[in-house]
């Protein structure tokens, strides 16, 4: 029996005119989203190769220990041919050296506005904006049209009990809709072995619980399509309601939120903290210039002599002492730096708390940030990647400070004032090429696929629960609905 | 007789539940995209003042104008921006003034501040795209077809009603009763802008009128479509689904597809490629310098007391007129090859967008964000500023110390002999950015405007003319 | 008579007191009491809201009666529904159907669902043939049918399965006058065949054509009820209007 109902419901979905133009649609949009994405991930890819090579070989230019700087460069995933997330609005590289923090510059869209004007279109997005659509589109007249044709009274002058007659109609509504888009998922992930794309275990996994994700998400959406027409006599009414909630839980509440989260935890700008940490920067190398100069001072108040006396004497120790002072006051501001930093990181923290809990009241937001985090393109992805860079910057300063004080060499330009030989100027470089085999290289940060999954355990329960509050939202209105 | 048409039209329209519910959705939307666009404006507003403030703080207590190793500045909000946001939150935002002899824009809203960008802003042009032309197709889609389900239809044309007169009259009495009501919707949003306290320039204000009467151009262009479709098909049920596909391709596909077609079709260099052929320029003109730097010898005295003072200045002097030079070829390279990148932009742009205006969507979207100041043109618009005051900011310092702010290289002997006083922040010539000129932006939306009005005319005469033949029965 | 004779002790199709009243208060039908027997096809004529479709809706427990019972072979519609609903075929007023199945795809899911899921093509052939549907529309799918042609799969898809008790709500309203003529000659077949046959209908001249019982209805009330056969020298559309006359008075008074 359940088996024949199902059957009807299958049959009555991919023999109405409305679904070979959607099959269409989708099929097109998929392929047509992770086409572009492997495309648009393969030069991304080919600018990183060359971006690296570059960063060795500068490496490679470099005559001196000294100063040494170099910079590191976010490897594209393949990952973001499905879930691009942030990975257009974040940073591709930051500048690693002892004088600057880490800051990620450059964002794809920031160095190519012209795509930051439409945007890509990702796997997500199609779920997220077309799909669900479809699936209120097919669903939003599952109870009343049939109620409105006068079908419900025929099926029902049989002894047809009610739930079995709803689980049926989701069954199969489900089969209907899930089946046509299995196949150009299909496609795409043969698209995506055809083309090469170098994706390991990791990423098939990760890939695989997205498209349950997906399939999770757009059940819900036709569970909530099955609930609105369960609960509505008539097909218009369910139309119209199930459009405006469609509205409201995927262009609405996400935006909302945020713009709620804004107003509610302000947080200050970067530029504001830049600015605050160098008037700190600033004030702590004016006392130690000051103190400095004044040590300096000492002798210049004696005669000539005694001078020249306490100058032999104390000059190395002075600059000993100046140096390990000086090494005091870095140290100081990169603390209060990092204490400025980590603030700003709790407010922000605080933001996104506020901004995403609001967002996930739609069961569309909570698919987005489970899909980015799986696909590590979510907002965490800004910070791993700084985190990671900032323990490359302090072990290959650490290197570079080492092999500088092994060499001597103190690199910079050394000019010498003498009254006998008069001026001379050196530049500390020496020409010969550096030995760059221990050189720390910078490692991508790593997530395991527990940790991906881990950071969407939340939204993937959420979605389950809204989805099965559907489910029961629908048993309950089937159950007491009218079927004259 | 066309006015019994329109008036019954409106009356139709103004007592359906469809109405009421789509309308009650817009006006809260556009309500609340004004109400949020206004808190954003005022708390950006706070937070850029804040960090003009801090920039200028963190140089007070220092006592030479070259020991200012940073002064930035950045893009002041725009009520309008807030608005229409367009790319303002993609393109980096700030400059250093003093980092070297080539600005450049870096910190983007997004990049800095990650959690707008995943879900992006609720402004008036996101609610025009997508919820205005969603709404228009729900309000249409039956227009014609619906009434002949109904069969009001044939009784319509059981009297002696021409045709055109009743499709003018539909056409008419329902862009009339929906404009009028996004109108009150859209006036009743302004008035958040000045009770918020967001200050509005009078040309911002015809800004932002034309803003407002493209975004309702952009509802006409799909509400003809709606009744052209809706008086082309027999069933409500298949011009829906038409029009629902139509809009999916209109507002999420064509314009993405065709700017990533058209944007692979032009070769655009790379920022990384001119940032490596910059910096091995860089590189090869320090080694020069290098060169001539352990070449120094001044022609001095050395009995001269002052030799060391002497020295000191002429070092700073020679080292100075290097840095002009290397400055100077800097720049001239970097110029050439920016405008090069710019250039092939230029060709990529206008391809790709020629490309997409074939949906309406792509129209609305450049004819808005061109008139709120927040186009493609902002990245170059704020370059340029930016790069004017770079060059004040230069002569200032020069004037202050008489040296090259970007010679790279500073000696500064001091005897002891006077207490140096701090500087005065204050001195500094404060950066005044001037948004896109009024008339400039309005020029550059005029034909994604009339691309918009055509849309509607093309429209409207299809929607005329395949009703002339439509089967009424 | 015929059916008097063959008259067995109980009634397919049996209500008992059932009235119905709606939360609105509308009292929709009132203590309504009848009987229908295998073998005997039962009209009940009434104007709009007289409270036909609130029995039918009450045989099938799409309503639940607000006092008495409705019952089928026996058993009481609201208590077992879905026991009861087996003894029942149902033919809708405007039967719409799938549109987007053929006419042998609708009478297999229905038949299916009915209990028979072991019919094959040529029976669903065979019955379509009896309502006379024509045979090039047997794989056609519903959208382009005719009302008649639509009534036609309906009344298949009842006698497909095959219930002892039949219920049609309205059935010939809309037909044209040769398909009404056919389908009261199914009806006719089908009662040979010992159905219980209860049908509502305002058409008083196909009730007295083919009727057993005739029963009026008016505001939740059955007004009259009489064996066709005592009506037959009389003219029933006087009798109903003067029938509906009097009751009005009577409401009124």
């Amino acid at each position: 029996m359940l088996s024949t109902l199902i059957q009807k419901e299958l049959k009555g979905i991919i023999l109405s005119p409305k679904f070979t133009a959607t099959f269409a649609i989708c099929s097109i949009l998929i392929l047509l989203s992770v086409f572009t994405g492997i495309r648009e991930y393969e030069a991304v890819s080919d600018q990183y190769d060359s971006a690296t090579s570059l960063v060795e070989q500068e490496l490679q230019d470099e005559s001196n220990w000294g100063h040494m700087s170099t910079r590191s460069i976010r490897k594209p995933d393949p990952m973001q041919i499905f879930v691009s997330g942030l990975t257009y609005d974040i940073g591709r590289w930051s500048h690693v050296e002892s004088t600057r923090p880490i800051k990620l510059k450059h964002s794809p869209y920031s160095d190519d506005p012209i795509f930051a004007m439409f945007r890509h279109i990702d796997f997500v997005f199609i779920f997220q904006f077309v799909l669900s659509l479809f699936a209120i589109l097919f669903t939003f007249d599952a109870i009343n049209g049939e109620r409105e044709s006068g079908m419900l009274k025929l099926v029902f002058s049989n002894s047809i009990p009610r739930a079995k007659y709803l689980i049926a109609k989701i069954i199969g509504s489900w089969l209907g809709l899930i089946l046509p888009i299995s196949i150009p998922i299909l496609l795409s992930i043969l698209l995506v072995i055809i083309m090469g794309v170098p994706m390991n275990a990791i990423h098939w996994a990760t890939l695989a619980t997205l498209i349950a994700l997906s399939v999770l998400m757009f059940t819900f959406f036709i569970s909530l399509g099955v609930a609105i027409s369960a609960w509505t006599k008539r097909s218009s009414v369910s139309f119209l309601l199930s459009l405006v909630i469609w509205v409201m839980f995927v262009l609405i509440i996400p935006r909302a939120s945020v713009a709620a989260a804004e107003q509610m935890v302000p947080v200050p700008r970067i530029s504001e903290i830049e600015s605050i940490r160098e008037a700190y920067a600033n004030d702590r190398w004016k006392t130690f210039y000051d103190i400095s100069e004044e040590r300096w001072m000492t002798s210049s108040n004696m005669n000539e002599e005694e001078s020249e006396e306490e100058r032999d004497r104390a000059m190395w120790d002075n600059m000993v002492l100046e140096d390990s002072l000086r090494r005091i006051v870095e140290i100081e501001i990169e603390e209060y730096e990092v204490r400025l930093l980590e603030e700003l990181r709790q407010r922000k923290a605080g933001q996104e708390r506020l901004a995403f809990g609001f967002s996930r009241i739609s069961p569309s937001s909570a698919y987005q940030l489970a899909a980015s985090g799986l696909a590590g393109t979510d907002i965490e992805m800004k910070d791993r990647f700084e985190e990671s860079m900032s323990q490359f910057r302090s072990s290959f300063v650490d290197f570079t400070e080492k092999k500088q004080a092994e060499s001597g060499n103190t690199g910079g330009i050394m000019i010498s004032i003498s009254t006998e030989t008069g001026i001379d100027i050196k530049d500390g470089s020496d020409n010969s090429a550096l030995d760059l085999t221990d050189i720390p290289k910078y490692e991508q940060p790593r997530r395991s696929y527990a940790q991906a999954f881990n950071s969407t355990i939340i939204d993937f329960g959420l979605l389950a629960f809204a989805t099965l509050l559907m489910f029961v939202a629908s048993f309950i209105g089937f159950l007491r609905y009218d079927v004259r | 007789m066309l006015k019994i048409i329109i008036e019954r039209e409106i009356k139709d329209i103004v007592s359906s539940t469809k109405f009421a519910v789509t309308f009650a959705v817009c006006v809260i939307l556009i309500l609340a995209s004004f109400y949020v666009g206004a808190a954003h404006y005022n708390l950006n507003k706070q937070q850029y003042d804040a960090s003009v403030a801090e920039n200028l703080r963190q140089m007070e207590g220092l006592t030479e104008w070259y020991s200012v190793r940073q002064h930035k500045v950045f893009m002041p909000p725009q009520p309008l921006a807030a608005l229409v946001t367009g790319i303002s939150n993609d393109i980096g935002q700030t400059a250093d003034m003093l980092a070297g002899s080539q600005v450049i824009t870096e910190g983007s809203r997004y990049n800095e501040d990650p959690i707008f960008a995943v879900f992006r802003f609720l402004d008036l042009e996101f609610i025009f795209q997508i919820v205005l032309s969603l709404f228009a197709i729900l309000l249409g889609y039956d227009a014609i077809s619906g009434e002949k389900e109904r069969g009001t239809l044939r009784l319509t044309f059981a009297s002696n009603l021409p045709r055109r007169t009743y499709i003018l009259g539909k056409l008419i009495g329902s862009f009339a009763a929906l404009s009028s009501s996004l109108i009150v919707a859209l006036g009743l949003g302004c008035l958040f802008l000045p009770m918020m306290g967001v200050p509005m320039s009078g040309d911002e204000w015809i800004r932002l009128l034309i803003i407002a009467g493209s975004g309702l151009l952009y509802f006409g262009v799909f509400l003809t479509g709606s009744l052209f479709v809706s008086a082309m098909t027999q069933r409500s049920s298949s011009s829906f689904l038409l029009l629902l596909v139509a809009w999916i391709l209109a507002v999420m596909i064509i314009p993405r597809a065709s700017v990533l077609t058209a944007a692979r079709a032009v070769e655009v260099p790379s920022v990384d490629h001119i940032a490596n052929q910059r910096s091995s320029l860089a590189s090869q003109l320090w080694a020069e310098s290098r060169d001539a730097m352990t070449n120094f010898k001044p022609d001095i005295d050395d009995d001269d007391p002052e030799a060391m003072m002497k020295i000191g200045s002429m070092f700073s002097q020679f080292m100075d007129s290097l840095g002009t030079i290397r400055n100077d070829q800097m720049s001239e390279f970097s110029d050439r090859i920016n405008e090069e990148r710019f250039n092939a932009q230029q060709i990529q742009q206008n391809l790709s967008f020629n490309l997409a205006r074939i949906s309406p969507s792509t129209s609305m979207k450049l004819a808005t964000s061109n008139l709120a100041g927040t186009s493609l043109e902002l990245t170059k618009h704020f370059r340029d500023e930016t790069r004017a005051y770079h060059k004040v900011v230069g002569d200032f310092i020069r004037e202050k110390t008489g040296m090259n702010p970007h010679g790279g290289m500073i000696i500064k002997i001091n005897d002891g002999s006077e207490e140096p006083e701090p500087i005065d922040p204050s001195e500094l010539p404060s950066f005044e950015y001037k948004p896109i000129r009024t008339a400039t932006a309005i020029n550059a939306a005029l034909p994604d405007i009339g691309l918009l009005a055509l849309f509607n005319f093309l429209f409207f005469t299809g929607a005329v003319i395949s009703f002339g033949r439509y089967d009424v029965r | 008579m015929i059916n008097e004779i063959s008259k067995q002790p109980s009634p397919m199709l049996q209500t008992n007191n059932l009235t119905k009243r709606y939360e609105d208060g509308v009292l929709a039908l009132d203590s309504l009491t009848l009987e229908v027997n295998p073998g005997e096809l039962f009209v009940m004529l009434g104007g709009n809201g007289a409270g036909k479709t609130t029995t039918i809706n009450l045989f099938l427990n799409f309503i639940e009666p607000t006092s008495g019972e409705a019952s089928i072979n026996g058993i009481v519609t609201h208590k077992e529904p879905l026991e009861a609903k087996k003894h029942v075929a149902f033919v809708s007023e405007n039967v719409m159907l799938y549109q987007n199945f053929t006419a042998i795809q609708n009478l297999d899911f229905f038949s299916k669902i009915g209990g028979h899921s072991d019919l094959s093509r040529d029976d669903y052939r065979d019955v379509l043939n009896r309502v006379g549907l024509a045979e090039d529309a047997h794989n056609k799918r519903l959208k382009g049918f005719s009302k008649g042609m639509r009534q036609k799969c309906g009344i298949a898809i009842a006698i497909l399965k095959d219930a002892p008790a039949i219920l049609l709500d309205e059935p010939t309203a809309g037909l044209d006058p040769k398909a009404g003529y056919e389908f009261i000659r199914l009806l006719d077949s089908l009662r040979s065949e010992n159905k219980a046959i209860l049908m509502s209908t305002h058409d008083i001249f196909r009730a007295k054509e083919i009727a057993d019982t005739i029963a009026i209805m008016d505001s939740g009330r059955m007004i009259m009820k009489e064996p066709a056969a005592n009506l037959a020298d009389q003219n029933l559309e006087e009798l109903y209007l003067q029938y509906m006359a009097g009751h009005d008075t009577k409401a009124a008074g």
